[in-house]
C-alpha cells in the first residue's frame, strides 16, 4: 500500500513538472506561447470592456446625484449625540488631577475642536435672532454665529485647561448635523448622573438649551462654516463623596421630534459616559 | 458397521473436543491473526480468495463416508449434546450482519461554525457587549452542516440493506432427527451432521446432502440462474443435482438429507459474504462530485489563505483576519448543491420509475448513463424467460413458430395430416395444466402447473387447438410413464375421440436420437412411410440445424395400437410395459428455446449506437448464448468468431487470425484458465463477446476486467449468484420480477418489467441528468465570485463590508435553490443517445472551462453588476463611492457616532450598520436580478436560447417566480428581524442591476454563437463546458 502511493506520489511529481513545462510541446502550464497570448488578450479586451461598462454606469449614477443634498434622508431621521473629547474607545474619561500629561490629550482634542468656534473665525458669521428656526431660500447660505461665552468654565476662555487641572472637567456633547432636520419645540440637552449622587453636574447654556436658530442645516456645500450648537457639562465632585467616579447621562429633551429612546441605536438622542477622576 | 459407529463417534467427538479447548485457548489470537490476514489478503489480493470456485465434495462421497465425516447417523441423528456441542463451536446457522459503518459527512462550514463561536468567544472575553454575528453566523452554520448531515443520513438509510434480505430467507422452524426422535427446532439451531426432513414447500434451511427422495423437486433456479435444473453430475456442485443448497424451495415432494455446512460456511453464506466483501465502488457522479469539491474547496482555501495573510500582514486583528476567512470561504462553499444534486437525482429517479427503473441508490441515476459496457444476462433480461416453441420438423420442412410475446402470429402450414397428428402428440403427451380458475387471463400469462418445456407446448397447442383441456378429456389417458433421466422419453396411452375407432393411441416424446430409435416408420403429408437412411439423414439434418440454434429439440412420435391385441378393456401396466415400445411411427421435431424479448434488439441496437458495449454473460450453453446473442444483435450479423472463420475456410481455429473475428463466445472453462491480462486482451480486441457457462466468481471476474479498461459497467441479473456481480459493478441492474431478493438488495437499480429496453431509457436519462447537473453547477458557481469579491474590496479598498455571510447563506441556500434545481427539467440539447459514453478520467463533470467561464466571465460581470447597485445605496443616502474607500476602521468603531458622510451629515454607529445592512440587500438584490439572467442563459450549453426554446421549460420560470418571491419576503417581510441583516430596500434599487444581466444574456448568446460558427476553433475549446 505504502508502495503504492509512493509511486503515485513520484508520477505526480513528474506529472506536474510536465504540467509546468512540456519541452515536446512547448507548452507552459498546458497552454503554448501562443495560445497564452491570444488568453491575455482576450482577458484584457473582455476586462477593458468590463472595465469601461463599469466606469460608464457608475457615472451614469453618479449623474443622477445632487451636489448640495443627498437624494435620501431616511436613514437618518433623527440625530445622534456625540462627545467631545473624542473618546478613544469607550466613553470612559479617565485624568489625575496632578498630573497634566493624564489629561493632555483630552484639553487638545477640546481646544481643537472649539478652533472653529473662536472669536476670530466666527467674524464673518451672521447674529442670528434667537429662538426661531432660520430657514433660508439660497442662493447664498450664512451661517448664525454661535457665542462660545456661553459654556462658560467650559469655553476655554478662561480655564484653557477646560476645568480638568481643578477637578471639575469639562465634556462637550453635540447633537449630529442632519440636512433639513427642524427640532420642534423647544430642544435641551438634559444631563443627569446616574446611580449615586457623588458629582453635581451644571450645563451650559444655562438649561442646555439648545437653539432653534442653528436649524435647518443645508449641508456642506451650501452652508459654509456651519456651526453646530454645542452644551457644556461641568462635574463638580462632592467632597464628601468618596468615589471620584460619575456616569452621566445626557439626553435631547422638549423636542417631540428628536428621539432620545431606541433599543438599538443607544446615541440615537442620548449618550452615556462616565468620568473617573483620581486625585 | 452400526457397532463400529460409536467408536468413531467417540474419537471424532474428543478431537472435536482438543479443537474446542484449543480454539478457546487462544482464540482470541488465532482470530486476530486470521482477521489480520484476511486484511491484507484483502489488500493484496483483492479477495482472491473469496474468488476462488465454491469447493464442494461431498455430493461426491457415498452416505457411508459422509457419516463418518461428520459423525453422525442417517437413521438416529445426532444427540442433543452434540448438537448443543457443535453449536457452540460453529456458532448459530445465521447469516452474520455486515458491519455498518456509518458515514459521517464533514463540511468546511463545521469548521466555520466553530470558528465562528471561537471567534465569538474571543470577542466576548474582549468585550461583554460584543455584537452576537458571528454567534448567528456560528448557529447559521452549524444549522446547514446538521441539516446536510442529516439529509446525508437520510439517503444513506435509505440505500442498500443487502443482508437484511438475506437473512429474511432463512425458514423458521426445521424438523431435525435427534436422539432418534423427530424434533421441530429453529434453523439457526441446526448443526453440521443433522439429519433433516424436506416437506414440499419448505425452504431448504442450510445446504444439505440428500440422503433419500419421494418425488420431490428442488428450485436452485435463484443460486444457478438457469432456468431448467442441470441433471447431470457437474463437477461444479452449484449444477450439481446433489446436493441441495440452503434458500433453494422445494416445490413437490417430500425428502431426508444430512446437513453438511450451517451459516455462513453455506454456499448462500458464501455468496453473501462475496456479495457484501466486495466493496461498492463510489459512482461516477460521487467522483464527479468529490471532484468538483476538490476544486472548489482548493480555490476557497487557498484564496481564504492569501486574504488572511494580506489581511494580517495589512495590519487588520487576527480575530478579524479569521472573520474574513470564514467569510471568504463561505461565500466559495455552495452550501445548497448538495441539497440540490440530492433532489436533482430524486427527480430523475422519479422519472425513471415511472419508465419501470426503480432506481435505489441514488448516484446510480447518473451512473446509467456514463455506462460504456453493459454485462447483461441472459434469461429474463434479454429472453423472455420462459421456453416457447420456435421451430417445427415435419414433412422433411423447418417451420418457424412464432415466438413473439403473445404467439398471436403462427403462419406455418396447418393442413397437412402430419400436422394433425403431431398436434395431438403434442396435447396428448403432456402433463402440464393450467391452474383452475384463470379463465379471463389471456393464454400466454395463464399460470402452469408443470415444468417449463411441457408449459411451452401447453401454451403452444393451446393457442393453435383451442381447448387442450377439452381434448383431452375427450381422449381419456389410460396409462402414463413419465419422463425420467434414464428413459430420456415420456409415454400416455390414450383411447382416441373418434368413437368408430376403438384402437388405443399410444403417444411419445422425448429426446430426438431416442425417439427415432424407437421407430420404424416416419409420416409424411399424413401418409406413414417406412424409415429408411435418406428420411434418417434428412431427420438428423434438422436435428443438428435446430439443435444449432441453441434450441432444445424433442422428438414425437405415436403408434395406434392394435383393437384386436389391446381391446377396450385391456388393462395396461407400465411396470412391466405389457405394450409395444418400438416400431412406432416418428411424426416430428418440435424445438423450444427461451426466445429474446422482442424489444430487446432495438435496444442493443440504441445502445451500439450509443457507443455501450453490450456483453452477454450467461449460465448457459455457449450454442444457446450464441443463438441468442446472434438474434438480439449482441453478435450482429455480420461479424464472425473465431470458430466461425474457421469452419467457413475449413482450416483448424488456430490457424484463423484473431483480428479477423469481431465476436468472442467464451466459456466458463476457457475463462477459467485465463491471467488477468489475457482477458483484458480479450475485452479489448473483441468487441461482441459472450461469456457461457460462467459461475458466480467469473461473473466478478469479468466484471473487474471491464473496470480496468476503465470502463464504466452496468451489470444486469436477477439470481443470489448474480448477486455479488451486481455489487462489484458499477451500476448493478437487478430484474423486478424474475429477480431474487439478494440480486435486488445488491443492485443499485431494479427493472420493475424485466425488460432489457429499460436500460435504454435509463442511460438516456443518466446522460440527460449529467449535463443538467453540468449546468447546474455552472449556474451555482456563478455567484460565488459575487460573493467572494466584495469581502476582497473589503479587505484591500476598506469599503464598508457589501456583503454579508448571513446574506451570502440566503442566496445559496434560499433564492438559487429552486432555479438550480429547475435546470434538472431541461431537455436535452442534441441527441445524447448518439455520441459515445463520457470518459471517466476526461470527460469530467466540471472542467477547466466551466470553472473559467463561470468564475472569470459570468461571476465577475455579476459581482460588477451587484457593486453598482452597492455603491447607488450608499452614494444616494449620502456616501460617495468616493468617501468610501478605506471608510472601513472608521465605518466600524462602535465608539464612533458622528460620522461625517460626503454632504457632511453625522452618522451613529447604529445608523450606519443599517445603512450597511441595506448595502447587504441590495447587494442581494443585485447578485439574484443576475442569476435570473445566468439561469436563463444556463439553459443551453451550445444552441441559443430561442432554439431551446425559453418557455418549454416551465419549472425555469417557476425558478425565477420563487427567486423574487423568496427576495421580496427577505426585504419587506423580514427587513425588520436584525438577525438577518434585511432591510426594506426602495423599489427602483431593484432594477439597477437589470442592464448587466441583461448583458449576461448577450454576452452568453454570442458566446454560443461563435461555438456553433466556429466548431473545434480555439474559442470552442476555450469557452464550451
Amino acid at each position: 500500500m505504502a508502495k503504492k502511493e509512493k509511486k503515485s506520489f513520484s508520477q505526480c511529481m513528474a506529472e506536474w513538472k510536465l504540467f509546468l513545462y512540456n519541452p515536446t510541446t512547448r507548452e507552459f502550464l498546458g497552454r503554448t506561447t501562443k495560445s497564452w497570448g491570444l488568453i491575455l488578450l482576450f482577458y484584457l479586451v473582455f476586462y477593458g470592456f468590463l472595465a469601461a461598462l463599469f466606469s460608464f454606469t457608475m457615472w451614469a449614477m453618479l449623474q443622477t446625484l445632487n451636489d448640495e443634498v443627498p437624494k435620501y434622508r431616511d436613514q437618518i431621521p433623527s440625530p445622534g449625540l456625540m462627545v467631545f473629547p473624542k473618546p478613544v474607545t469607550a466613553l470612559d474619561y479617565s485624568f489625575r488631577v496632578s498630573d497634566p500629561e493624564s489629561y493632555r490629550g483630552y484639553v487638545d482634542d477640546l481646544t481643537k475642536f472649539l478652533k472653529s468656534y473662536d472669536l476670530e473665525e466666527q467674524k464673518n458669521l451672521t447674529a442670528c435672532p434667537d429662538g426661531a428656526l432660520r430657514e433660508q431660500k439660497g442662493p447664498t447660505y450664512t451661517a448664525c454665529q454661535f457665542p462660545v461665552v456661553s459654556l462658560k468654565g467650559c469655553s476655554g476662555v478662561e480655564d484653557p485647561e477646560f476645568g480638568y487641572s481643578t477637578g471639575n472637567p469639562c465634556i462637550l456633547v453635540k447633537m449630529n448635523r442632519i440636512i433639513g432636520l427642524k427640532p420642534q419645540g423647544k430642544p435641551r440637552i438634559n444631563c443627569i448622573s446616574k446611580g449615586e449622587k457623588t458629582a453635581t453636574l451644571s450645563t451650559y447654556p444655562s438649561n442646555g438649551t439648545i437653539d432653534l436658530k442653528y436649524f435647518p442645516y443645508y449641508g456642506k456645500k451650501l452652508h459654509v462654516r456651519y456651526l453646530q450648537p454645542l452644551v457644556a457639562v461641568q462635574v463638580a465632585f462632592n467632597t464628601t463623596s468618596t468615589g471620584k467616579e460619575v456616569t452621566v447621562e445626557c439626553k435631547i429633551d422638549g423636542s417631540p421630534n428628536l428621539r432620545n429612546q431606541d433599543d438599538r441605536d443607544k446615541f440615537l438622542g442620548r449618550v452615556v459616559f462616565k468620568i473617573t477622576m483620581h486625585a | 458397521m452400526r457397532l463400529k459407529t460409536p467408536e468413531i463417534y467417540s474419537v471424532e467427538l474428543s478431537g472435536t473436543e482438543d479443537v474446542g479447548k484449543t480454539d478457546t485457548g487462544d482464540g482470541k489470537e488465532k482470530y486476530r491473526g486470521l482477521k489480520d490476514k484476511r486484511l491484507e489478503l484483502k489488500k493484496n489480493h483483492q479477495k482472491e480468495e473469496l474468488k476462488k470456485e465454491v469447493d464442494l465434495e461431498d455430493h461426491k462421497l457415498s452416505i457411508k463416508e459422509l457419516e463418518r465425516k461428520y459423525g453422525t447417523n442417517i437413521v438416529t441423528g445426532l444427540s442433543s449434546t452434540q448438537a448443543a456441542e457443535l453449536l457452540a463451536r460453529n456458532g448459530p446457522n445465521a447469516l452474520t450482519p455486515p458491519k455498518e459503518t456509518p458515514e459521517i459527512v464533514k463540511f468546511p462550514q463545521a469548521d466555520g461554525a466553530i470558528l465562528c463561536w471561537i471567534a465569538y468567544g474571543i470577542q466576548y472575553f474582549n468585550d461583554k457587549s460584543s455584537s452576537l454575528d458571528s454567534v448567528y453566523l456560528g448557529c447559521v452554520l452549524a444549522l446547514v452542516v446538521i441539516l446536510t448531515g442529516i439529509f446525508a443520513y437520510y439517503q444513506e438509510a435509505k440505500s442498500t440493506n443487502i443482508m437484511a434480505s438475506f437473512s429474511k430467507m432463512i425458514p423458521q422452524q426445521a424438523l431435525v432427527i435427534r436422539d432418534s426422535e423427530k424434533k421441530t427446532v429453529p434453523a439457526e439451531q441446526l448443526v453440521v451432521g443433522d439429519i433433516v426432513e424436506i416437506k414440499g414447500g419448505d425452504k431448504i434451511p442450510a445446504d444439505i446432502r440428500l440422503l433419500s427422495t419421494q418425488g420431490c423437486k428442488v428450485d436452485n433456479s435463484s443460486l444457478t440462474g438457469n432456468l431448467t435444473p442441470s441433471l447431470r453430475t457437474h463437477d461444479n456442485p452449484l449444477e450439481a443435482e446433489n446436493p441441495w443448497n440452503k434458500m433453494s424451495t422445494s416445490p413437490v415432494g417430500t425428502a431426508t438429507g444430512m446437513v453438511i455446512n450451517t451459516g455462513d460456511r453455506t454456499i448462500i453464506g458464501q455468496i453473501a459474504s462475496l456479495a457484501s466483501g466486495v466493496g461498492h465502488e463510489k459512482t461516477p457522479i460521487a467522483i464527479e462530485i468529490e471532484h468538483f469539491v476538490h476544486i472548489v474547496a482548493g480555490v476557497a482555501v487557498s484564496i481564504g489563505i492569501l486574504f488572511f495573510i494580506i489581511a494580517v500582514s495589512m495590519k487588520y486583528y487576527v480575530l478579524d483576519s479569521i472573520i474574513f476567512l470564514i467569510g471568504i470561504i463561505v461565500a466559495n462553499v455552495p452550501e445548497g448543491l448538495l441539497a440540490t444534486v440530492t433532489v436533482t437525482l430524486s427527480l430523475t429517479a422519479k422519472r425513471m420509475a415511472k419508465k419501470n427503473c426503480l432506481v435505489k441508490n441514488l448516484e446510480a441515476v447518473e451512473t446509467l448513463g456514463s455506462t460504456s459496457i453493459i454485462c447483461s444476462d441472459k434469461t429474463g433480461t434479454l429472453t423472455q424467460n420462459r421456453m416457447t416453441v420456435a421451430h417445427l420438423w415435419f414433412d422433411n420442412q423447418i417451420f418457424v413458430a412464432d415466438t413473439s410475446e403473445d404467439h398471436s402470429n403462427q403462419v406455418f402450414d396447418q393442413s397437412s395430416g402430419t400436422w394433425a397428428s403431431l398436434s395431438k402428440i403434442i396435447t396428448l403427451c403432456n402433463r402440464a395444466e393450467f391452474r383452475p380458475g384463470q379463465e379471463s387471463v389471456p393464454i400466454m400469462k395463464k399460470v402452469v402447473v408443470g415444468d417449463a418445456s411441457e408449459t411451452a407446448l401447453l401454451k403452444f397447442s393451446e393457442v393453435i387447438l383451442g381447448d387442450v383441456m377439452e381434448i383431452r378429456k375427450r381422449n381419456r389417458k389410460v396409462a402414463e410413464i413419465p419422463f425420467n433421466s434414464t428413459n430420456k422419453f415420456q409415454l400416455s396411452i390414450h383411447e382416441t375421440d373418434d368413437p368408430s375407432d376403438k384402437r388405443f393411441l399410444m403417444v411419445m416424446k422425448g429426446a430426438p436420437e431416442r425417439v427415432l430409435e424407437k421407430c420404424s416408420t416416419i409420416m409424411v403429408n399424413g401418409q406413414e412411410q417406412p424409415l429408411d437412411d435418406s428420411t434418417a439423414e434428412a431427420f438428423h439434418t434438422a436435428y443438428m440445424e435446430l439443435g444449432g440454434l441453441g434450441e432444445r429439440v424433442l422428438g414425437f412420435c405415436h403408434l395406434y395400437l392394435p383393437a384386436d391385441k389391446f381391446p377396450e378393456t385391456y388393462s395396461f401396466d407400465v411396470d412391466t410395459v405389457n405394450f409395444p415400445t418400438s416400431n412406432l411411427c416418428f411424426v416430428g421435431l418440435l424445438s423450444m428455446i427461451d426466445p429474446p424479448r422482442s424489444t430487446v434488439p432495438d435496444a442493443v441496437t440504441k445502445c451500439r449506437s450509443a457507443g455501450i458495449k453490450v456483453i452477454m454473460v450467461t449460465g448457459d450453453h455457449p450454442i444457446t448464448a450464441k443463438a441468442i446473442a446472434k438474434s438480439v444483435g449482441i453478435i450482429s450479423a455480420n461479424s464472425e468468431t473465431v470458430e466461425d472463420i474457421a469452419k467457413r475456410l475449413n482450416i483448424p481455429v488456430e490457424q484463423v487470425s484473431k483480428r479477423d473475428a469481431k465476436a468472442a463466445v467464451v466459456t466458463g472453462m476457457e475463462l477459467k484458465d485465463m491471467s488477468p491480462e489475457q482477458l483484458d486482451e480479450l475485452l479489448t480486441d473483441y468487441s461482441e463477446i459472450v461469456f457461457a457457462r460462467t459461475s458466480p466468481q467469473q461473473k466478478l471476474i469479468i466484471v473487474e476486467g471491464c473496470q480496468r479498461q476503465d470502463a464504466v459497467v452496468a451489470v444486469t441479473g436477477d439470481g443470489v449468484n448474480d448477486s455479488p456481480a451486481l455489487k462489484k459493478a458499477d451500476i448493478g441492474i437487478a430484474m423486478g420480477i424474475a429477480g431474487s431478493d439478494a440480486a435486488k438488495n445488491a443492485a443499485d437499480m431494479v427493472l420493475l418489467d424485466d425488460n432489457f429496453a429499460s436500460i435504454v431509457t435509463g442511460v438516456e436519462e443518466g446522460r440527460l441528468i449529467f449535463d443538467n447537473l453540468k449546468k447546474t453547477i455552472a449556474y451555482t458557481l456563478t455567484k460565488n465570485i459575487a460573493e467572494l469579491c466584495p469581502f476582497l474590496i473589503y479587505i484591500i479598498a476598506g469599503l464598508p463590508l457589501p456583503i454579508g455571510t448571513i446574506t451570502i447563506l440566503f442566496i445559496d441556500l434560499g433564492t438559487d435553490i429552486i432555479p438550480s434545481i429547475a435546470l434538472a427539467y431541461e431537455k436535452a440539447e442534441s441527441d445524447i443517445m448518439n455520441r459515445k459514453p463520457r470518459h471517466k478520467k476526461k470527460d469530467r463533470l466540471v472542467n477547466a472551462p466551466l470553472a473559467i467561464y463561470s468564475y472569470l466571465h459570468i461571476g465577475l460581470m455579476q459581482a460588477l453588476g451587484a457593486f453598482v447597485v452597492y455603491f447607488t445605496v450608499y452614494a444616494q443616502e449620502g456616501f460617495r463611492p468616493s468617501a468610501l474607500i478605506n471608510l472601513r476602521v472608521e465605518w466600524e468603531k462602535d465608539s464612533v457616532n458622528d460620522l461625517e458622510d460626503s454632504y457632511g451629515q453625522e452618522w451613529t454607529q447604529y445608523q450606519r450598520k443599517y445603512l450597511e445592512w441595506t448595502g447587504y440587500t441590495a447587494f442581494f438584490v443585485g447578485i439574484m436580478i443576475q442569476q435570473i439572467a445566468d439561469l436563463i442563459i444556463r439553459k443551453t450549453r451550445r444552441n441559443s436560447i430561442f432554439q431551446q426554446g425559453l418557455f418549454r421549460n416551465k419549472v425555469i420560470w417557476v425558478g425565477i417566480a420563487s427567486q423574487i418571491i423568496i427576495a421580496l419576503i427577505l426585504s419587506y417581510g423580514l427587513g425588520s428581524v436584525s438577525a438577518l441583516n434585511f432591510t426594506m430596500l426602495r423599489p427602483q434599487y431593484w432594477f439597477v442591476a437589470v442592464p448587466h444581466a441583461i448583458l449576461i444574456w448577450v454576452y452568453d448568446e454570442v458566446r454560443k454563437l461563435f461555438i456553433r460558427l466556429y466548431p473545434g476553433s480555439w474559442w470552442d475549446k476555450n469557452m464550451y463546458y
